[in-house]
């Protein structure tokens, strides 16, 4: 064993941050954080099955009352969308072109969630005719981030695979597991944007079944525009 | 006092006797001006057009007819013919490049440029990285010059070489301290050149050997100069087509002591100025130290680099995962608490599934109740009196 090694490959070796230990250091590190990820993991999502069942026995109280004494109850509009591009590339406007690039609709069968308000609500008037869209429950968000759900890291797609991922890149906004994920996404909590931006936009596939026809619009017996609760069903079909 | 900066030692060599040290002299400053190939050919280029001869064709080559053309109908090419008859030369085309005896294709004219500005400064810097060149053995060796046998290079010799008067002085030296045999070499390969230039007076064409370079001219000129392939030149006029014959530089250089010492008042330094060409500086380089491997991988750059992002290694390969719906290992991977919530609901369920049958078994005991008390009921009503039926009598008064 007496070869000669080129001095700098020693001095690189003696450098610290190349070194066993503090690679060892490193990894101890990382374990302790995975196993505080998943235990932060387990209590948050026990926390929002609770939460959820609370909100729709609330939904249905109120609207008991409402029967009981004979008004109705107006349920709060909408904040979560899930949005679906229906047609192709080819002849699209200007416009609508460019309300899809915006919402990150590039091509067929991609989907993404939209927060509704004013603005967004008038860009969806424009792209009907090319999307569908509706309003989304826990278990079709759940399907899709589990399933479906690929984040945006370092530039590239890559399915999400562990809740270290996503505590990498969501840490500072509090998010650090999947069912957190899900839960700002359905609820639109104050880090919607970073979560939203956070996921690649769904790549699904063409529905089982088909499409009555696309160029009509919901209302119409056809597919395009807001089909409101009935996004779930085709989300079903199509994930 | 200006401090002397270090410089290396170059030896300095008797004529003849033995080839050993008789003195030690600095290297110029010359020698470590950056060595520009790119610098030199351009200047080489430029400068090797300095000595050409106007060349013209006459002016009324191929105009000394009156030729003109048939025009159409002749069953011949439209081109100007010669007038006239009687001679083979009649009717024959004129005047075009393609014709016979026709005038060529833009007739050279004297007026041409023949000759090129230079910078001064480009001519300085090219001469010194041309000098600079001729201390590398490397490059003087790929230049073709035999320089094996020599004891070191740069080769500089006593100034007794300046008082040679002979030829056969000159020959005697250069075999003693080795060049000869680039001289062998030159006369070995003369040729006679190839083309036209051979019968028009420049029939043989010869390599280029040793040049000798000089401070003071004793006799030494004369002395060299019937030797083939050798040159001298005086230090104070060093020509750079001669330095980098063919714009190659490293041509092999015998300095006499003195002229080696002048190069460093006459090329001047990075701290002083030349004392012969006003306001001159020698060249600097873009990069002083050009081993970038070694200055990356120092300690004094390393120590302060910030540590290579592990974000970027993390990720880098394709992540393969299963469907978590499918595969339970991976959905717990991601939600730990998905087998308790399957628990609690399939615990949810069946306690649902009871309290449903429970209903469901009440509600039907009811109906079999009812069912059962109805039957007594019927009978019980064919009897009943019309008592606390109150009916609405329609009279005639209303």
């Amino acid at each position: 064993m007496s070869k000669q090694v080129p001095e700098t490959i020693k001095k690189q070796k003696k450098r610290s941050f190349n070194s066993k230990e503090v690679k060892q250091e490193k990894n101890e590190k990382r374990t302790k954080l995975l196993k505080e990820i998943q235990e932060k993991a387990y209590k948050r999502a026990e926390k929002y099955e609770k939460e959820y069942l609370e909100q729709d026995q609330k939904l249905k109280e109120l609207k008991q009352k409402a029967l009981k004494e004979g008004s109705f109850y107006r349920e709060p509009e909408p904040k979560l969308a899930f949005i679906i591009r229906i047609r192709g590339i080819v002849g699209v406007p200007p416009k609508p072109r460019k309300i899809l690039q915006l919402l990150r609709l590039r091509r067929i069968y991609s989907g993404v969630f939209i927060r509704l308000n004013k603005s967004s609500l008038r860009m969806l008037h424009f792209i009907d005719p090319y999307v569908t869209w509706g309003y989304p429950d826990v278990e079709t968000v759940r399907a899709l981030i589990y399933k479906r759900g690929h984040a945006r890291v370092n530039h590239q797609r890559k399915i999400i695979d562990s809740n270290e991922m996503i505590y990498d890149k969501l840490q500072k906004y509090d998010i650090v597991c999947m069912e957190d994920l899900v839960h700002e996404i359905f609820t639109v909590g104050k880090n919607f944007k970073h979560a939203n931006s956070f996921l690649w936009a769904f790549k699904l596939k063409p529905p089982v079944g088909g499409f009555s026809t696309v160029k009509k619009s919901f209302v119409n017996k056809g597919e395009h525009g807001n089909r409101e609760q009935y996004i779930n069903t085709l989300v079903k079909k199509m994930i | 006092m200006t401090t002397q900066q270090l410089r290396p030692i170059v030896s300095v060599f008797p004529i003849k006797g033995k080839v050993k040290t008789i003195k030690q002299v600095p290297l110029p400053s010359v020698f470590s001006a950056p060595i520009r190939p790119d610098v030199v050919r351009f200047v080489h280029t430029n400068m090797a057009k300095n000595n050409r001869q106007a060349h013209a064709v006459s002016t009324t080559a191929g105009e000394q007819t009156s030729a003109t053309s048939w025009g159409t109908g002749r069953a011949v090419a439209r081109i100007p013919r010669v007038k006239g008859s009687g001679t083979g030369r009649s009717g024959q085309a004129a005047f075009g490049n393609m014709c016979r005896g026709g005038r060529m294709y833009a007739p050279k004219k004297v007026w041409r440029k023949w000759h090129r500005k230079i910078n001064t400064n480009q001519k300085r810097y090219a001469v010194c990285s041309a000098i600079a060149a001729t201390a590398v053995t490397p490059l003087v060796m790929s230049r073709g010059h035999r320089v094996n046998k020599l004891p070191e290079l740069p080769l500089v010799v006593s100034d007794q070489l300046q008082s040679l008067t002979k030829t056969r002085q000159a020959v005697k030296f250069l075999k003693f301290i080795g060049a000869y045999r680039d001289v062998e070499k030159v006369i070995r390969t003369k040729k006679t050149r190839v083309g036209q230039g051979k019968y028009r007076n420049r029939r043989h064409v010869l390599r280029k050997g040793p040049m000798v370079v000089y401070a003071r001219n004793l006799g030494i000129k004369k002395a060299f100069r019937n030797i083939p392939g050798v040159e001298t030149a005086s230090v104070y006029t060093l020509n750079l087509l001669k330095l980098a014959p063919g714009s190659q530089m490293g041509r092999f250089i015998i300095w006499t002591e003195s002229a080696f010492k002048l190069l460093e008042d006459i090329y001047g330094s990075w701290e002083k100025p030349s004392k012969f060409k006003s306001g001159f500086y020698l060249p600097r380089p873009v990069m002083v130290n050009t081993d970038v491997e070694r200055i990356i991988k120092s300690d004094q750059v390393q120590t302060v680099l910030r540590n290579r992002r592990p974000r970027s290694r993390k990720y880098g390969k394709k992540i393969q995962r299963a469907d978590p719906y499918e595969d339970m290992s991976v959905m717990v991977k991601l939600n730990p608490y998905y087998k308790t919530k399957l628990q609690k609901q399939k615990e949810l369920d069946e306690k649902n599934k009871k309290e449903r049958k429970e209903i469901v078994d009440k509600s039907r005991k009811e109906y079999e109740d009812w069912l059962y008390f109805s039957e007594e009921e019927e009978e019980e009503e064919e009897e009943g009196s019309d008592e606390d039926r109150e009916i609405e009598v329609l009279s005639d008064e209303n």
